[in-house]
């Protein structure tokens, strides 16, 4: 199980007819079992390219390939929940198979269990992302794609919610693509470490972290996150200069 | 109990309207009662009423599901909204009576040409409903699907039609109401039987109670109908929504 992505460019038109372009190099590889962070401002083009990544926009240049028949987990930027259907309805939707023990195992991980029978629209931002986040594990996906999971959570709630993906994540071997603008969020739970330029969006720097995730120290968390915020500054005066 | 009194407050205006137009243009509420129960004695009253709301519930079932197949496709693939577009608007502005006389010209004064001809006007307006309800599916939530390789069908049955209901219910609630008013014209022109057909005979020779008997006993059937399957139904389809204060 290997993901192997090269893509040239992306452009789009918006409603005016003017060409943006949002992609200008991304290429890299990973392998099943490998966290795969990507880095980024807002509005460089991560979303874009994770919707590529999924199969749900093929109107690019370059060359993704996934593995035939991988089964896709995916966590959007928003929850995506279907607001007719009760939160257990609503992961089982996307699982018709998953079995009750594990269903309840990921219930109990993620605290959900209160909240099986509420509609979407009866949940807290917070809640909602994690039943997004229940939804992409019940399928026990070979390919998981987190965009931005733990965007506008408070820093308590947030820091929880990341234990529990990387619980989740060292739970099976499965492909993980994490979308995040915090770079503490990426340094703890990302091994490869993808730093995106702003738009369009070519990769600055490929930085694996080779300590496993739950013995890194926070000496050592603070030294990835100095380097990566000294390589983005060198960027921004590259930038300037030319 | 609003609606009781709201009842109440009708059969007064009705009674004392009467007593100022006169018996011969407005008969009391007792009078149009004897006859309604002079019609049901005689069994007249439920066979009209019945073949009426076939008619109604062939018509409308036609409609609603030629309607509902067109207007989607119309709202999810551009090129059947450009092709169909000119046909939706001429049969949207066609009016009733020509459908219906033209018909029963072609089809003679037949069950199929009423039937269809009741189903024609209904058609257009479920279409133009089911249309902008396919306009309005949340693309995020089809991309959701697509990402978790959902089958068509669950797709359909889980994303798309809860997505289509109220447009559903609405070309439905809509679409009853003209199709119980084109069908007493139908059957007006062109059928033997059918409480339109009554209405029509009672006009012939001025029989006022007569048709208030008609005019009443089907609009209390149309007000059950209302009250037991459509209300429910829309309630059931909206349950997921938080309630308004």
């Amino acid at each position: 199980m290997r993901l192997e992505v090269d893509i040239a460019s992306k452009t789009f038109k918006n409603a005016a007819g003017e060409q943006h372009d949002v992609i200008s190099g991304v290429a890299f590889a990973l392998d099943a079992g490998e966290v795969g962070v990507f880095v980024g401002p807002s509005g460089c083009g991560k979303s874009t390219m994770m919707r590529i990544l999924a199969g749900l926009d093929r109107d690019f240049q370059g060359r993704v390939s996934r593995p035939a028949g991988a089964r896709i987990g995916m966590v959007f930027q928003e929850p995506r929940l279907l607001p007719w259907r009760s939160v257990e309805e609503n992961v089982r939707l996307v699982a018709p198979l998953a079995d009750e023990a594990k269903l309840s195992a990921l219930f109990e991980i993620l605290e959900l269990n209160a909240h099986r029978n509420h509609f979407p629209g009866e949940l807290s931002l917070g809640l909602a992302r994690r039943v997004a986040l229940a939804r992409a594990f019940a399928i026990e996906p070979d390919f998981l794609i987190l965009d931005e999971p733990l965007a506008s959570l408070d820093d308590a709630l947030a820091a929880r919610l990341r234990d529990q993906i990387a619980m989740l994540v060292d739970g099976r071997s499965v492909l993980t693509l994490l979308v995040t603008h915090d770079v503490d969020d990426a340094v703890r739970l990302g091994d490869r470490l993808f730093l995106l330029s702003p738009r369009p969006a070519r990769v600055l720097a490929d930085l694996p972290v080779r300590t496993p995730r739950s013995a890194r120290g926070n000496a050592e968390i603070a030294a990835i996150k100095s380097d990566i915020m000294r390589r983005i500054n060198d960027d921004l005066v590259e930038r300037d200069a030319s | 109990m609003p609606r009781l009194l709201s009842f109440a407050v009708f059969l007064a205006t009705w009674w004392i309207a009467s007593l100022l137009a006169g018996d011969a243009k407005l008969p009391p509420p007792p009078t149009v009662l004897t006859a309604m129960i002079a019609e049901a004695r005689s069994g007249a009253l439920f066979v009209n009423l019945g073949v009426t709301l076939g008619r109604v519930a062939l018509a409308f079932t036609l409609a609603m599901t030629l309607g509902a197949a067109i207007g989607y496709l119309m709202g999810r693939v551009r090129l059947a909204d450009r092709l169909g577009d000119p046909w939706l608007i001429l049969l949207l502005n066609l009016p009733a009576l020509v459908v219906i006389v033209l018909a029963y010209i072609w089809a003679g004064l037949t069950e199929v040409a009423a039937i269809v001809a009741i189903a024609i006007n209904k058609l257009p307006t479920a279409v133009v409903t089911l249309r902008e309800g396919a306009r309005a599916l949340d693309a995020a939530l089809d991309e959701m699907a697509t990402a978790f390789a959902l089958p068509r069908w669950r797709t359909f049955r889980h994303v798309i039609l809860p997505q289509l209901a109220p447009y559903i219910a609405a070309a439905a609630r809509s679409g009853l109401s003209l199709v119980w008013k084109i069908v007493l014209v139908a059957e007006l022109l062109g059928r033997p039987n059918g409480v339109g057909f009554e209405i029509g005979v009672a006009f012939q020779l001025f029989d006022i109670p007569l048709l208030l008997a008609y005019s009443l006993s089907f609009a209390a059937v149309v007000l059950v109908i209302e009250t037991l399957l459509v209300q429910p139904f829309e309630a059931r389809l909206s349950r997921w929504r938080p309630r308004a204060a």
